[in-house]
């Protein structure tokens, strides 16, 4: 009796992992080429739940998040202070690995699809993201008051996005999410990470990559600043050489 | 960093104007303009170093095809100025990693701007009174001949072209505090090094200008190769915009300047310079809107 019970409760248990839903994601284009005169794109991710329970997609039970991250970068937020009557950069706080950029679509309010502990423990939203401290100090040392510049000035920079309602269902089990990539996106592999909540229960989570790159001239003058400043600086003078002897040539008085 | 093209050619248009007009590099000008257009500082500061290279060359070669500079002086010049660039650009370095490089640039041009400024508004009303009171322009006054503390420095160095017996001290000082401008500010210099030139060195004012182009041309050179490979921080298609439209505009200023009299040209230019050394001094004590600012370097 004790056997046949447990193992009924074990076949209940495999069944309903077996039903638990999935999704897939996949993007619109795999790469972003930033040409000079680019002025920001939308980027769409698509996605579908898989073997999502009926009963839950009849009720418009599941919620899409979309976070689309850039690469991490160090990030230091200092605060001005009046010293001898002028503003002064006082202290400062360093934040390592900061996305440095963060797009976030959601079907509705973060606040609705989960509760605060499972956004803060999955680092979704502005207020909850992975904040590492450098050698020395401890993340529980932050001053608050830094976190929250640093959210609102990556959102003054347009490279903190949020858009309630960015992602919509095209069908009951497709999904599509567009994502901003501001005129300034940084360079580099961006990770797009897409999570499936069940009625305020987080299920399951997929992630994917795009790469943002510079194209033609824009790529070529990036990739040399960046790369071999020395040579950039010695093109930097001969323009510069040129412009002045073609100037004194047109404009040459005797 | 989103920014019009036609805005950039235009205030180098302006400025090129009026450094024609005037007769002045117009850096000390160009990079405050940028940095009032929210370009970061230190990018405004080493673009604008490389724009200066292009001002300057085709400066220097008219003086070169004149005759009018003295090579040997420019050249000692030169060492200090390349010293005092390399100083420079590593004070940049260090001072951008502590967060106050933009103060430190501001505080600099202020105190430039606000000592020149007055001084030239000062000088060039007294000569507007005094040419009034005469009737008519009076001829410069004399350059003082008596013994300067300068004279008595050792090292000293014959320079054929400037009739010069003189000790390398002073001008290889002067290059490098040229120089350190140059690389800090984003200035050719010559605001600091002709005065010094004509007053303490005591050099013919006919090659003063051709000289000191001479050396803010090879010392920008070098500063633009050394913020870039250093600070990167050089941005080449901002600096062509702003030559192209310096070029232009100073011919138009050249034009306008041989129609306006000296005094009254070197007081409207002590204006603007007071102008724009008052609106930094005013950014600097104003309440900013947002205490907080980012610093950012990229993890590799």
């Amino acid at each position: 009796m004790r056997i046949a019970f447990t193992l009924f409760w074990m076949a209940v248990l495999l069944a309903s992992v077996r039903a638990e839903a999935n999704i897939q994601i996949g993007l619109s284009n795999e790469s972003v080429a930033i040409t000079s005169n680019f002025d920001g794109a939308d980027i769409a991710i698509f996605g579908s739940i898989e073997d999502g329970d009926p009963a839950v997609l009849d009720r418009k039970g599941y919620d899409i998040v979309v976070v689309l991250e850039g690469p991490p970068s160090d990030v230091v937020v200092r605060r001005k202070e009046r010293k001898l009557g002028i503003w002064v950069n006082g202290e400062q706080q360093r934040f390592l690995e900061v996305p440095s950029s963060y797009s976030i679509a959601t079907t509705r309010d973060l606040e609705k699809i989960a509760d605060v502990k499972q956004l803060r423990s999955l680092k979704l939203g502005f207020e909850n993201l992975k904040l590492v401290a450098p050698e020395g100090e401890s993340a529980q040392d932050f001053d608050a008051v830094f976190v929250e510049s640093l959210a609102r000035l990556k959102v003054s920079q347009n490279l903190f996005l949020e858009r309630v309602g960015g992602v919509d269902f095209l069908s009951p089990t497709l999904f599509r999410a567009r994502l901003a990539l501001p005129a300034n996106v940084p360079i580099g592999h961006h990770r797009a990470r897409a999570f499936l909540f069940r009625e305020g229960q987080f299920v399951t989570t997929r992630s994917t990559l795009l790469n943002v790159q510079k194209t033609g001239f824009e790529q070529v003058t990036y990739n040399l600043a960046h790369r071999n400043g020395l040579l950039y600086g010695i093109i930097a003078v001969l323009v510069a050489i040129a412009t002045g002897w073609l100037a004194s040539v047109v404009f040459r008085k005797d | 960093m989103s920014v019009n093209v036609f805005v950039l050619f235009g205030m180098g248009a302006g400025v090129g104007f009026l450094s024609g007009m005037f007769g002045v590099g117009g850096g000390f000008l160009m990079t405050p303009l940028l940095i009032f257009y929210q370009i970061p500082p230190a990018v405004a500061v080493a673009t604008e170093a490389n724009q200066i290279v292009a001002s300057s060359f085709s400066g220097a070669l008219a003086h070169f095809r004149k005759g009018t500079v003295d090579l040997k002086l420019g050249t000692m010049l030169l060492i200090g100025g390349i010293a005092g660039s390399a100083i420079g650009v590593a004070v940049f370095s260090s001072l951008r990693e502590a967060g106050q490089l933009d103060l430190i640039i501001s505080i600099l041009y202020v105190v430039f701007l606000g000592t020149i400024g007055s001084l030239m508004l000062v000088e060039s009303l007294n000569a507007i009174r005094k040419a009034r009171a005469r009737g008519e322009n009076d001829p410069a006054p004399p350059m003082p001949q008596q013994q300067n503390w300068i004279s008595n420095l050792p090292f000293k160095m014959r320079f054929h072209r400037s009739q010069l017996y003189l000790s390398v001290i002073p001008v290889l000082l002067l290059g490098m505090l040229v120089g350190i401008l140059a690389s800090i500010m984003g200035v050719g210099g010559g605001f600091i090094m002709v005065p010094a030139m004509i007053y303490l060195l005591r050099v013919p004012t006919n090659v003063v200008i051709g000289t000191s182009l001479f050396q803010i041309m090879f010392v920008t050179m070098f500063t633009t190769v050394a913020q870039s490979a250093t600070n990167q921080t050089v941005d080449i298609v901002l600096a062509l915009i702003l030559m192209v439209g310096g070029v232009i505009g100073a011919q138009f200023g050249a034009q306008m300047g041989q129609k306006l009299r000296g005094e009254q040209l070197r007081a409207l230019l002590g204006l603007i310079v007071l102008a724009v050394c008052i609106r930094l001094g005013w950014d600097l004590i104003a309440t900013p809107t947002e205490l907080f600012s980012l610093g950012e370097k990229v993890a590799h």
